[in-house]
Formats: structure tokens, C-alpha cells, sequence
């Protein structure tokens, strides 16, 4: 396998994570013990192997408890493991190729360093995601992710799972057991149960662990924290195995599985936490301040996971068993996250007609602290469109979650992952010269054939060569999406995960082997507007008003427009998204229309129960951008991409209620989940609420389906780019998460500035 | 002073600003109209002030290159000394320099529209004046010096249920204010000074007229006016006279008064037409410089603002 294959950055990863507690000898110890199980497990089945495997590092990985911790849990990663995503070590048995070869420099011995070579060794032949990769990535059309030289990235990884967390605080461990031992009896002999069996009894090992750790802690512990750390042993003892009594019980419950289970979403939890909350305030069990420290406790451990793009909590919405009190949950959150400023969890709000005004007052009011959070969610919109797009009913919609960058899943029912990736910009690039990538020469249109630009003899000509190689990318995308799956479930189970989601134990059958109620999956497309910009200035001045021809233009980029400034300048003068403007918006959409439905239909034939695009963002829009050559929107080589389905920055210049015009054109049915950024002034946000409250209102009410709103002086940014030290806490929303400003690399920060910042 | 091609339906707009706040409640577009009477030495849009377009030269994005001067078919540009230069009085404002610059240097302050247009233009925020209770805002320079556009552009707007705002220094035939009164719903009346001679050294303005603009539409109905204070420095920033005009919006009935602290900011506009700024080095005022007189205001019992 090739070195670029298993090598690399594999994801976005701004904030840095703690370093593991252990010493680089014993991280190398436990590295080599799962390995070695992993290879005398290859025999066995792969629920088998990876209970065996998950021994290895359960409970041992778990770090101390932290002074402040008000809960048990604190887990490492080591280069060599089991996960779920990249953002947390890795997918199913992985090895960071790149990290575990960057620890060779902690030992000196050539014995040691040769004890590494001979792990990687190992794992270049069953590391999960090169075992995928070898079989996905092609030499001229399909990337690993991230590698942006190639118009389409391809991954596989289990993204965004968000759990049955009620079960789990409805039947307690026993009960899942139970569960699954009833199960059993129907279906003798079934290795994924008996499996997931004995799964249940390895959290129940932790569990006692991280008691024995708390009693421990105890012994030297002054009187206040010997009373929180006996409150952590006794809730320890109670969920091991009974459901959860208490509000810090159910915490310490669902965040403890949520570890194990290697998720980093945690979904709905006012609903879920909210009963147990009310409970307690009512009985007197805790005060409120008591309440506010666990939560912001739990929001501490969150942060503390430094997964970057994840982390989500949703309070709010449609679908909701227990509402009064799932509010009340709702308005601690907001309290605690306006009081953390932390860039995770991700904190979310579901708007319906219904929602009380306060919760809403009170979520403004964090917004125009600069927290970045709540991201905002229109159920009135978002329910019925994934009805559509997902082929759900209502009930099964309203259960719709954001997660990571704004994908939609449904909790505990649905799979979403977004394992691919287009950049549809490029692709435009490439059909402009006849299948070769500008950017670097290579030939790229597979099958495809492109004639040169000025065989075009009218502009539909052109879409509708740029359209066949989208096809020809789409099944790309949709083949790439499904073989993730199956090359996931040819290797592991997903135990954890697997016994939270319907229907996996009434079918006694993992996620990806047939378990998992809906299957669907997300295409991540980048470069949205920069594309249709770019074909509305080639239908403007070349086809429309015939100023120049199509190969000027492709040549006039080639030189990235140097030389060709005034054409530039022509390019930048026609209409761009985001002013809303009836026929540039309309080509927007035609384009996303055609994007949507291209993919959405190719998951539908594939089996899957859906396949969408979704038009969010993390930072990749400016990582791709920098392998994307000059486009005829006026965009120079290099440059950053537009972020979402946002403008390019500051091509909008129509005020907010025409950017928010042009972002409602895109009809929510179509699409897995888009991110629309707003910026503001705090002057302008705070001292005109009210307005500012109409503005989101009446978006909301034509069809707005998202909004995140970041509240930031004007000059801050531009003076942190200059003094980072001085703003080690300023938090900026980049798209589909939120970023501590100065962590970021410069052309990130860049492309932020250059978004349009609404000031009095 | 209008356009050859201009119709009798068509204004010369500067600029039609969307999700405007301060200019009438809610949210609002506001179409600033071009021309004014009065010669404000204070003036934040000094472009607006003459009633053909004006030519506007950003300086900091020119390059003395020298392609506007050398395409004027009236050679009213030219270029000498690191400088541009223009002479205003043989522009005709053909448009052919903007067109022609390469670093989008130049542009003119206001372009003819349709009352058409501006229609097509301010429906696209409709659903946010009517989740706001906003509207439409007419403004200038002095919008009543674009009479018959003014009108028509007002009855088209009240055709179709806009809450219309005009704002006016007031500056303007009686007989207009009265042709236009039964289109709006709120005027946002300008009061700079009472007395007549220092209006009129400063500003170029007739006391008597708009006093009787604004005892007319009192006489109508007070409570469609909104008073505009704009304070400033060494003309109007007397705590007696500021007094003295709140007193007078008790006497007509008017509810409501607002201060606009003196700022600056248009002073970049000023660069760009290459005339002097006289004001362009005093010191703004605050919002706190004016508390003394919205609490004056307020004690007489009208609503008082500082800001629009």
C-alpha cells in the first residue's frame, strides 16, 4: 500500500487534544497488546475480535478524574485502536499512520523504534480506512480525505451517530440485557447478541473501574471533593447496572456509554435529561446552582474531547416526549454555554411556532455575547423536508438531529455519515478544459468526453457537458458511499453503537449488517456558488452579450488573470449569489436541484434509504480552494472557496434580508442539511434586538431552514490575525463549527474576514 | 436639472438601502433620492446635494492611469500633477469614465430609475416590513425637490399598502406638502434651528417655509410627525435652543422627537468630490452628549430618542 494512501491528515482538527496520560512505554504496551489480539482474533467472527480488541483498551485508556470533573470518564487515544471517526482516533480497528510514526521520536532504542515499524507493518494491511481506500481511491478521479488535489474525496468512517440514549436510561444495563437475552432465545446461536451480551458486561468492568479510581481519589480528597467524588462513586454503582434515578446519575450514564460507543453527538438530551432535572430541582434533591455545575461539568468533558467539527447537543423541537421539562433543561444549557464560550459541544436549538419566547430571548442573548451558540434550527421547515428527502413519516422526522457540520440524521434510527465528497467547482474547471485540471495539469474527466471550450455554442452546451461529468462523479459518490459501508461491516460491528439503534437487537444483526432501521448516507459538495457564479458570468458575457469568448476566459484564468484584469473585473461585476437576484439565484438552484437530485436518486437505487447532498462546510472549503484553479466568477487560484451555500465573501452587497432571499432559494426537501453564517456587530446585533428578531422571524417563516449567527466587533478579527496573543478566547464560527479564531491557519481566518459583517 | 432621457415616472435614486432600522419603525428600504435646496455645512452625503449626478473619485483605488481622461468625450477629466481632476461643469454625466476605469475608481452618486424599478427593488423585503412593521422610507437629499417623481413614487407605494416614510428638512412648497400628505404615514421632520437668520447664513434655509410645512401637516395631524434633531456643534448644540424646539413639538402635539448626535463619517465623500469639508475635523458628539436633552424631552412628555 502506498504511503500517500495511509499517510496524511485525515481530518479537520483545529483544537489540539490533551496529550495521553500514559507513559510513551506503556501507550506502546497497550499498541502492541491490541494488536497482537487483533491478529490471534482474526480467526474468530469480527463481533468477537472486536470485544476482544475493546478489552485491550477498556478501561485501561480512561485518564484520571480531573479535580473539577462533577463525572467519571476521561478516555485517551492512542495511535492504534478502535473508533468511529477520525476526529477520535480512528474508524473500527485503526492505525494514524502519521502519529504513530511521529512517536518513534519518544524512544531512543532502535529495538523500540523497530517495535513500532513492525505495528505499522501490520496495520498498512488492516487499518480499516486503508483497507477501503486501497479499494476506492483511483490515480486520477478519487482522493483520500483529505487530499484535495482530486475533484472528489472519498472516506470511510461512522459520522454523527447519535443514540437511543432514552433506552438506555429507561432499561439501564440490566435491562438492555435483558433485552438482548430475550433476543437470544429467539435467535439462538446469534454471535452478534451473544456478543453484544457480553459488550453490556464490559461497560459494567468500566463502570466499577472508574468507581474504584473515584474511591481511590477519595483518600486524599478535601471535604467538598470527597462529597462530589462519593456522589460520582454511588451513581457509578447505580447505573452499572440499574436505570438512572437522578439527574446526575443519568449524565454520568448516558456520558459514560457515550465513550465507550466512541460517539462525539449526543443528540436530543433536554428530552432525555430534562424529566430527571425537574425531578430533582422539585424533590429538592439539588439546587439549581447544583444543576448549572453539572451541566457545565458535562459541557468541560465535551470540550475536553476536542473533536472540532461534532459535539452536538439539541434541545428543542418537534417530536418531544416530556416538552415543559425538556425546556427547562433547554434554558440551563443555554445559561451554561453562554457562561463557557467553548467551541464544543455544538450546541443546537430547534425552533418550532411553539417555542417559548424566553428560550428564544435568552438564545439571542448568548448569540450577541459572541458564543457562537445556539446554531439554529427551523423545525417548520426541516421536519417536513426530511420527510421528503428520507422517505420518512412524520414521527420518525421529527426525530431529525444535526450533526457535526449540520448533516441531518435520525436519532437512533438512521445512518448519515458523510463518507464523500465533491467539489463541484473543480469539476466545472476541469470541463472548461477539455478534462484536464487546470490547477495541475492532470487529466481527470474519467470517461467523459470534453470538446474545448469554444466548440460550445450555446451556454447549454456547456451545462450540459459539465452535467455528465457531475454524472459520471455522482456514481462515483453513490458506489464510493455504499462500499464504505460494506468494507466497514466486513471488518467490525460497531458493538456499542449497534445496541443503541433500532433495530439491531430485534433483528440480532449489527448496524451495517443488516441492523440499522435506515441506511442513508451524505455527500458533502463544496464549491457550490463559486460554480453557479461562475456559470452565470460565462452565460453573461460570453454567451449573452458575446464580450468575449469562452477561451479567453479559460485562458485569461489559466494566467489567473494576470494581465487580464479588466476581464476580471467584468467577471466580478456580473451578478453574484447572494444579493438576491431573481436570475442569478435561479441558476443556483438549478444547479442545486440538479446536485440533489443526482445524488439523492443514484442512493435510492443503490438500496439505500437515502443518499443527500449536504451543502455544509467545515474548513475544507478553503483547503480545497487552495488545489482549485482560477474560476470565471472572478475567484483567483488558490483562493478559498465559497463557504456552504453562503457567497463568496463580500460578493454579497445587498444588506442581510437579501442574502437571507437568496439562501431560502434552496429547498430543504433536496438536501441532508445546509449552513447559512451570518456575522454581525454586537451594536448592531444587541442594540436593535427586536429587529434583528423580525429578520430571523420572517426568514424563518418563507422557508429558512439554519442559521448561525457570529457576533463579533469590527477589527477584532483583523487585529487577533496581528495579536494572536491577545485573544486566546475569541471564538468565530467558520461553518459547520466553531473555532477558537487563532487556531486557525491563515487563509481560514482569511476567507472569515472576508465575509460580509452586518455593522450599523 | 433632469436627465434627457429621465420620464416623468423616472428619479434619480442613489441608492435604495435595504434593512434600514433607523429611519421609521421596523425594518425598512429606504430610497434616497438626489438634490437638495439647503447647503448644510454639516452635510453626511454631500453627493446628494446637487441635483445632477455627481462624479465621485475614490482615490485611494486610482491609479492616475489616465484611461478616464483620455476617453471623455467632453475632456472634462484630466490627469496631471498625481492628481484627478474634474470639471463639473462640462460633465454630462455619460457615464463613459466609470465604464472605462480598470480599478473601478469612479462612479456617479445616483443613476435614473423607474418608479417601476424601485417598486420591483423594495418588494423583495416585503415579508420583513411586515413581520417588523416596517416599510418603505423615502429620503434624499431633499426628496421633495424630485416633486412629480416624489409623488408618483409615493402613490404607487400607498397603492400597494406600504407604510411610507418620508423624511425631509421640510424645505419645500406648501402646495407639495399637501399634494403628498394622504400618502404618508410618517414624516420624519427635520427642526435644525428656530431661528430664521442662522438657518438661512448656514444652511440655506427658509424658517418660514417649513414652519409652515410642519404647522400644516400639524394642523392634519400631529402624530404623523416624528421631529429630527440633528445636533450640532456650533450651530444648533445650545441647551436653550434644544429646549426650545422640544417645546415646540409639545405645542404642536407631535409625540415623538428624536437627536442625532454630529458625526463624520461622511467625510471620505467629501475626498471623493474634491470640495472642502468645513466640518470634517470637529469632534462627533455621543449618545451621551444628548442624554440631557431626551430627558428634557421626555419630561415634557414626548418620546424621545437619541439615534433614529
Amino acid at each position: 500500500m502506498t504511503k500517500s494512501i495511509v499517510e496524511g491528515s485525515q481530518n479537520v482538527e483545529v483544537s489540539v487534544k490533551l496529550p495521553p496520560e500514559k507513559s510513551a512505554q506503556e501507550q506502546l504496551a497497550i499498541m502492541e497488546e491490541y494488536t497482537q489480539v487483533h491478529q490471534k482474533s482474526l480467526s474468530l467472527s469480527r463481533e468477537r475480535r472486536e470485544l476482544n480488541c475493546l478489552k485491550v483498551i477498556y478501561p485501561r485508556l480512561f485518564r484520571s478524574i480531573e479535580e473539577q470533573d462533577r463525572f467519571a470518564g476521561r478516555l485517551d487515544f492512542l495511535p492504534i485502536g478502535f473508533g468511529c471517526v477520525t476526529s477520535l482516533g480512528g474508524v473500527g480497528h485503526y492505525c494514524v499512520f502519521n502519529k504513530l510514526r511521529a512517536m518513534k521520536d519518544a524512544f531512543d532504542t532502535p529495538a523500540e523504534k523497530a517495535r513500532i515499524d513492525a505495528l505499522y507493518e501490520y496495520w498498512t494491511g488492516h487499518d480499516l480506512k486503508a483497507l477501503y481506500c486501497e479499494k476506492v481511491l483511483t490515480p486520477d478521479t478519487t482522493g483520500r480525505f483529505i487530499d484535495c488535489r482530486y475533484p472528489f474525496m472519498a472516506t470511510a468512517r461512522l459520522s454523527g451517530m447519535m443514540l437511543h440514549y432514552d433506552w438506555l436510561c429507561e432499561y439501564g444495563i440490566d435491562g438492555l440485557k435483558e433485552k438482548v437475552r430475550a433476543q437470544l432465545s429467539r435467535q439462538p446461536g446469534n454471535e452478534y447478541l451473544q456478543v453484544s451480551l457480553e459488550t453490556l458486561t464490559l461497560f459494567q468492568t468500566v463502570a466499577d473501574a472508574l468507581r474504584a479510581m473515584a474511591l481511590k481519589a477519595q483518600e486524599t480528597a478535601a471535604d467538598r471533593r470527597r462529597e462530589e467524588l462519593s456522589l460520582i462513586c454511588s451513581s457509578l454503582s447505580v447505573i452499572r447496572s440499574q436505570p438512572p434515578q437522578t439527574f446526575h446519575q443519568a449524565i454520568q450514564l448516558i456520558w459514560l456509554y457515550a465513550l465507550l460507543a466512541g460517539c462525539i453527538n449526543y443528540g436530543r438530551m433536554d428530552d432525555i435529561l430534562g424529566p430527571y432535572l425537574v425531578r430533582d430541582l422539585e424533590s429538592g434533591l439539588i439546587t439549581r446552582q447544583e444543576a448549572h455545575d453539572y451541566l457545565k461539568s458535562l459541557w468541560t468533558l465535551i470540550e475536553n474531547r476536542r473533536t472540532t467539527v461534532n459535539g452536538r447537543i439539541i434541545v428543542g423541537g418537534y417530536g418531544r416526549k416530556h416538552p415543559a421539562e425538556a425546556d427547562e433543561f433547554a434554558r440551563l444549557a443555554i445559561e451554561v454555554t453562554k457562561e463557557c464560550l467553548y467551541v464544543e459541544p455544538q450546541f443546537t436549538l430547534r425552533l418550532t411556532k411553539d417555542t417559548p419566547q424566553d428560550i428564544i430571548d435568552m438564545a439571542l442573548d448568548s448569540l450577541g455575547k459572541g458564543a457562537t451558540y445556539p446554531t439554529l434550527y427551523n423545525d417548520e421547515v426541516n421536519v417536513p423536508a426530511v420527510m421528503h428527502a428520507m422517505r420518512l413519516d412524520r414521527e420518525a422526522a421529527e426525530q431529525y438531529v444535526p450533526f457535526g457540520c449540520g448533516e441531518f440524521v435520525i436519532q437512533g434510527q438512521s445512518i448519515g455519515t458523510p463518507n464523500t465528497l465533491l467539489n463541484l467547482l473543480k469539476l466545472l474547471t476541469i470541463t472548461l478544459n477539455e478534462g484536464t485540471d487546470p490547477f495541475d495539469g492532470q487529466y481527470k474527466a474519467g470517461p467523459v468526453t470534453i470538446p474545448p471550450a469554444d466548440s460550445f455554442s450555446t451556454f447549454d452546451e456547456l451545462y450540459d457537458t459539465y452535467k455528465k461529468l457531475l454524472d459520471y462523479y455522482f456514481d462515483l459518490s453513490a458506489d464510493a458511499q455504499y462500499y464504505s459501508y460494506e468494507a466497514m461491516n466486513q471488518e467490525v460491528s460497531f458493538l456499542f453503537t449497534s445496541l443503541l439503534m433500532d433495530d439491531c437487537i430485534q433483528r440480532g444483526k449489527a448496524l451495517l449488517d443488516g441492523g440499522v432501521r435506515y441506511l442513508g448516507g451524505t455527500n458533502e459538495t463544496y464549491g457550490n456558488i463559486n460554480t453557479s457564479d461562475s456559470l452565470y458570468a460565462i452565460k453573461t458575457l460570453v454567451y449573452d452579450r458575446q464580450v468575449y469568448r469562452l477561451s479567453e476566459l479559460v485562458e485569461a484564468a489559466a494566467h489567473n488573470f494576470v494581465g487580464y484584469e479588466r476581464m476580471r473585473q467584468d467577471l466580478l461585476d456580473c451578478g453574484k449569489y447572494g444579493n438576491d437576484l431573481e436570475e442569478v439565484d435561479a441558476l443556483a438552484n438549478d444547479l442545486f436541484l440538479y446536485a440533489a437530485n443526482g445524488i439523492r436518486e443514484r442512493g435510492i437505487q443503490k438500496g439505500m434509504q437515502y443518499y443527500l447532498i449536504v451543502i455544509s462546510n467545515n474548513q475544507t472549503n478553503t483547503e480545497w480552494g487552495r488545489q482549485t484553479a482560477a474560476s470565471p466568477d472572478g475567484r483567483l487560484s488558490g483562493m478559498y472557496m465559497n463557504p456552504a451555500n453562503n457567497p463568496q465573501g463580500g460578493a454579497d452587497k445587498s444588506g442581510p434580508t437579501a442574502v437571507l432571499n437568496s439562501l431560502r432559494r434552496f429547498e430543504a426537501k433536496y438536501h441532508g442539511g445546509s449552513v447559512q453564517n451570518i456575522k454581525f456587530t454586537p451594536n448592531m446585533f444587541n442594540q436593535n434586538r427586536e429587529k434583528i428578531k423580525a429578520l430571523f422571524r420572517t426568514y424563518f417563516k418563507h422557508g429558512g431552514c439554519h442559521l448561525m449567527v457570529t457576533v463579533v466587533d469590527r477589527g477584532v478579527l483583523e487585529d487577533a490575525q496581528k495579536h494572536p496573543e491577545k485573544y486566546p478566547n475569541l471564538i468565530v464560527r467558520v461553518s459547520g463549527f466553531s473555532a477558537v479564531f487563532v487556531h486557525l491557519e491563515r487563509d481560514v481566518q482569511d476567507e472569515l474576514l472576508s465575509r460580509v459583517l452586518y455593522d450599523e | 436639472m433632469m436627465n434627457k432621457e429621465q420620464r416623468p415616472t423616472s428619479l434619480q435614486v442613489m441608492e435604495i438601502e435595504r434593512f434600514a432600522l433607523h429611519d421609521g419603525p421596523g425594518i425598512r428600504s429606504v430610497v434616497f433620492l438626489q438634490g437638495c435646496p439647503l447647503r448644510c455645512p454639516w452635510c453626511a452625503n454631500p453627493e446628494s446635494q446637487a441635483f445632477a449626478p455627481q462624479l465621485m473619485h475614490a482615490a485611494a483605488s486610482c491609479t492616475l492611469c489616465g484611461s478616464c481622461a483620455a476617453g471623455c468625450p467632453q475632456k472634462a477629466i484630466a490627469v496631471f500633477g498625481g492628481s484627478f481632476h474634474i470639471d463639473r461643469r462640462r460633465c454630462l454625466g455619460c457615464g463613459t469614465c466609470v465604464k472605462t476605469c480598470p480599478n473601478h475608481a469612479l462612479h456617479f452618486s445616483s443613476a435614473s430609475q423607474s418608479v417601476e424599478e424601485i417598486l420591483r427593488v423594495v418588494a423583495r423585503d416585503d415579508a420583513y416590513y411586515q413581520e417588523s412593521g416596517g416599510g418603505v422610507t423615502i429620503s434624499g437629499g431633499e426628496a421633495f425637490s424630485q416633486f412629480p417623481g416624489l409623488l408618483a413614487l409615493a402613490r404607487a407605494l400607498k397603492d400597494r399598502n406600504y407604510h411610507l416614510c418620508l423624511e425631509t428638512s421640510g424645505q419645500a412648497p406648501l402646495a407639495h406638502v399637501k399634494e403628498i400628505f394622504p400618502y404618508i404615514d410618517l414624516f420624519l421632520f427635520d427642526m435644525k434651528h428656530l431661528d430664521s437668520a442662522k438657518l438661512r447664513d448656514t444652511a440655506h434655509g427658509l424658517l418660514s417655509d417649513i414652519r409652515a410645512n410642519l404647522e400644516y401637516i400639524c394642523s392634519q395631524d400631529p402624530t404623523r410627525i416624528i421631529l429630527r434633531v440633528p445636533v450640532i456643534p456650533e450651530f444648533n448644540y445650545e441647551p436653550a435652543l434644544l429646549r426650545q424646539i422640544a417645546d415646540l413639538a409639545v405645542s404642536l402635539g407631535i409625540p415623538e422627537i428624536h437627536y442625532l448626535p454630529f458625526h463624520t463619517l461622511g467625510k471620505s465623500k467629501y475626498e471623493q468630490l474634491a470640495i472642502p469639508y468645513a466640518y470634517g475635523e470637529k469632534k462627533m458628539l455621543t449618545r451621551q452628549d444628548l442624554i440631557p436633552f431626551r430627558e428634557y424631552a421626555k419630561a415634557r412628555g414626548l418620546i424621545a430618542k437619541i439615534g433614529g
